[in-house]
């Protein structure tokens, strides 16, 4: 389903349905899926349209800029150590009109479960998208419109066992690839002491031939926060 | 000419243009900086920054330009500091409000206990902050009207800020009838928080019977949600709640009293137009 397409198209997956049709001069653009639908007008001479994964920060409202999955069970990492696990993420779907070697996002769709937490105090702490995933040794088989995989590489500088139960993550440093059966990203988790730990994305594919997606928080606006993100209340 | 007529020691009225001239432009100078930074940063600084940066920029822009006349004017800019001194003192005293107001707004943004945009509540006005000037404070009321405070009352007043916090708590008393199950009750209500995406998976919501009170079993409801979804959700999840429960038999309950007669009680229907079971 990630690709270009053009107008005038229709995809039909997983209850998903999008169409592009010609009607005159203009186009229309329809999405339906659950219980939500969307239709807009597109004015523009060329219907090529881009279907991408996008940071799943955006639905059902943009609140945070923090991904936080919990692990459905608990990591006991050794000191010294650097160990990669595997866990899931939400996919949200951006698609893109592009003209003009610009791209403008017209609408984002997801399958996912929406749920938001706190991390921290409700003074200091931040708002954060929730995710709950299971820890795995390898990749897992995943419906790629449902869910991602994130590798993370977790190092423990410390000189004693820490526990992990958790891992935060910084839209602006995202860097999601695709193909047809995996939609991913790489990350990092340096654990600084046992309550404290620093993450932060490594842009690389997991598998060869992955296409990289159009990251949807640098093309609308330009990155003025760091993109790594400390976790410093507990991990 | 005309332009060498001498207005007050040396200056002459072609210096009084001159100044007049060089405040305009500086004036239209400030302006345009101040526009274009808002233009250029809209989508990269927040509303608060921006706007707390481009009056830095305006007024030191001004600034600038009301020290380099003051030559011209035939005020030295040393001669200012004592100038000033005297000057301040004359209109501390003949300005106090006006004086009490500025410091009062200095001291409001150094301090910045709220940010434009928030939801707040200041001396019973409640409202989204609008601008923090140098004198005033706006507020723009949740019905639509325009307020301004002065910022001496907006300094010693207490400040409410709705939205400070990340996290807020929404919170409902369920009264059911002594009838229903409680337990049940309580599920479903749990339920219906967590499958909601705008309540917050940590803290947990804490929802438990409360008391018992004269009419009903009473529930207490306690969800956090981000700050900004507070009012929305509020709205929102009661109705859910109320027709959930309906649809689980469980009814809120109202108020009621049973009332116990000591002698049986006959109505008159039931005495003279009640059909006879046994003539029938």
């Amino acid at each position: 389903m990630y690709r270009y397409y053009d107008a005038p198209f229709k995809i039909v997956k997983d209850g998903i349905s999008l169409t592009l049709e010609q009607e005159g001069e203009r186009l229309l653009y329809r999405s339906v899926y659950a219980d939500k639908r969307v239709e807009k007008i597109l004015l523009a001479d060329r219907g090529k349209v881009l279907i991408n994964p996008i940071e799943p920060l955006n639905k059902p409202r943009e609140l945070t800029s923090y991904l936080l999955i919990e692990f459905e069970r608990t990591l006991v990492v050794e000191p010294g150590s650097t160990k990669s696990i595997f866990v899931t993420y939400p996919i949200e779907i951006g698609v893109f009109i592009a003209g003009s070697n610009q791209f403008e996002l017209i609408d984002i769709l997801t399958l996912a479960k929406q749920k938001f937490t706190l991390y921290g105090d409700p003074r200091s702490g931040v708002i954060c998208k929730y995710w709950k995933s299971e820890v795995y040794s390898s990749i897992p088989a995943v419906n790629p419109l449902h869910e991602g995989i994130i590798e993370l590489s977790i190092t423990n500088t410390t000189t004693g066992w820490v526990e992990v139960t958790k891992a935060i993550f910084n839209a602006y440093g995202m860097k999601i690839y695709y193909n047809d059966n995996l939609v991913s990203m790489r990350a990092t988790m340096k654990i600084m002491s046992g309550r404290s730990a620093e993450t932060d994305f490594v842009d690389a594919p997991l598998e060869e031939g992955m296409k990289k997606s159009l990251e949807l928080y640098t093309v609308r606006r330009l990155p003025v926060v760091a993109p790594k993100f400390v976790m410093e209340v507990g991990i | 000419m005309t332009l060498e007529i001498v207005v007050y020691e040396s200056v002459t009225l072609f210096d009084l243009l001159m100044v007049t001239l060089i405040l305009i432009i500086a004036g239209i100078i400030a302006k345009g900086v101040a526009l274009n930074l808002r233009k250029v940063l809209r989508d990269k600084v927040s509303k608060e920054h921006l706007e707390i940066l481009a009056k830095t920029i305006y007024y030191s822009i001004i600034g600038i330009a009301v020290l380099s006349v003051l030559p011209i004017l035939g005020v030295p800019p040393s001669g200012l500091l004592v100038a000033g001194g005297i000057a301040g003192i004359v209109i501390g005293f003949a300005s106090k409000s006006v004086v009490g107001n500025l410091i009062s707004g200095l001291f409001l943004m150094i301090e910045r206990p709220m940010k434009l945009g928030d939801a707040v509540n200041i001396a019973g006005t409640a409202g989204v902050v609008e601008d923090i000037h140098i004198i005033s404070t706006t507020l723009r009321t949740f019905d639509g009207l325009y307020v301004r405070i002065p910022n001496e009352k907006v300094f010693t007043s207490d400040i409410m800020d709705y939205v400070a916090h990340v996290a807020r708590r929404l919170e409902y008393i369920i009264g059911i009838r002594y009838s229903d199950d409680a337990d049940k009750a309580i599920g479903i209500i749990r339920k219906l928080s967590e499958e909601h995406p705008l309540t917050l998976k940590h803290p947990a919501g804490d929802i438990f019977v409360d008391n018992l009170g004269d009419n009903a079993v009473n529930i207490m409801v306690r969800i956090w949600v981000p700050s900004p979804e507070w009012y929305g959700v509020k709205k929102e999840l009661l109705w859910k709640i109320k027709t959930a429960l309906e649809a689980e038999g469980i009814e809120i309950a109202f108020p009621q009293r049973t009332i116990w007669f000591a002698n049986e009680l006959t109505s008159r229907g039931s005495a003279h137009n009640l059909p006879d079971s046994d003539s029938s």
